[in-house]
């Protein structure tokens, strides 16, 4: 069973990703932090006597689940199964070569010579919009398995759907993300 | 192009995609520690509100925990608490019915046997003098014996 202090260390630890998850699902700053709050005390109220390796995915689902509630309350399901749909005909880009081009780069994200000026805090900016621009379940994917470092079967018990699907969103992810910066100048 | 050439590309492919990847996290990273300070009390009063719920729900079990191995008679009622337990929980009670029961067939006894030692010092002593002067007393010697 998860002490306290393990409780509040974990969920110290993840608010802050769940709340930018939650504003790249809802687009709303304080929709975003109601659905962290509820998933907050339904992780406490039912799963605060699992063991605290749980937690993490425990926590996952529920915040999948309060947003898709959210979305329910606002009565705009049917946007959202739009959204959820849209990875399904989006086909492959092929920009391989793109990935290409960052095999010879390394180091952490800095901006090339044409955007040398814009500052830290834009450059993050970009690549936050860039994320939350994502088709839903690409972006949810991508976020789950490297934002929340789940393995693949976990990411996919989070999404309810196949590790292989988990693998196409997270490359399609990765394709796109790769390709809107590459045009926007930034580069890895 | 042979299986292993297949092989090292589908894994290089992997490794350039998990490192991309990686960076882009970084920067998510980063941007989600720039939250606003509203944020960032907000959250940490859901984590407190979230955190004071189980404290709340652990205060009670605790409660319940102590009841039932402190005193018998304060598990009644407690459903997960084993069948031993709850019998005998309830023997203090089956004890306070038989002794209350005793204590009414002693107390009955008790006042037969001091109606019969007074009848029988009635009966046994000598009939006073006056008794014959007694109107009633006459009726009753006349009256023929009921048995």
């Amino acid at each position: 069973m998860a002490t306290d202090k393990e409780l509040s260390d974990f969920l110290k630890s993840v608010e802050k990703r769940a709340w930018k998850r939650a504003v790249y699902a809802v687009r709303d700053d304080d929709a975003a932090l109601d659905i962290v709050q509820d998933t907050m005390i339904r992780l406490s109220e039912k799963y605060a006597d699992r063991p605290a390796a749980e937690l993490p995915l425990l926590f996952q689902r529920i915040l999948s689940n309060a947003t898709m509630d959210w979305f329910r309350r606002q009565k705009v399901k049917n946007q959202v199964v739009r959204n959820f749909s849209e990875f399904e005909t989006a086909g492959s880009d092929g920009d391989f070569d793109i990935l290409e081009t960052l095999e010879a780069l390394g180091g952490p994200l800095q901006s090339e010579s044409a955007a040398e000026s814009v500052s830290r805090a834009q450059i993050l900016q970009m690549i936050d919009s860039e994320v939350a621009k994502l088709p839903a379940r690409q972006r949810e994917a991508f976020l789950l398995r490297y934002w929340e470092e789940l393995d693949v079967a976990e990411t996919a018990a989070s999404m309810g759907c196949s590790e292989g699907s988990v693998k196409t969103h997270c490359s399609r992810a990765v394709h796109a993300l790769a390709k809107a910066l590459k045009a926007k100048g930034i580069s890895t | 192009m042979n299986h292993n050439d297949t092989v090292y590309r589908l894994a290089a492919h992997d490794a350039i995609e998990s490192r991309f990847a990686r960076s882009v996290v970084a920067c998510l990273t980063e941007s989600a520690e720039r939250v606003s300070p509203d944020v960032s009390e907000r959250l940490r009063f859901a984590r407190e509100k979230a955190l004071e719920s189980v404290r709340a729900r652990r205060g009670v079990d605790v409660v319940q925990t102590t009841g039932r191995s402190a005193s018998g008679t304060a598990v009644l009622g407690f459903s997960r608490s084993p069948w031993w337990l709850r019998f005998a929980s309830v023997l203090p009670l089956f004890a306070l019915v038989g002794g209350l029961v005793l204590i009414q067939d002693w107390q009955a006894r008790s006042q037969i046997s001091v109606a019969a030692e007074v009848d029988e010092a009635l009966l046994g002593d000598d009939l006073p003098i006056n008794a014959y002067r007694d109107p009633g007393f006459s009726e009753f010697l006349k009256a023929p014996p009921s048995e």
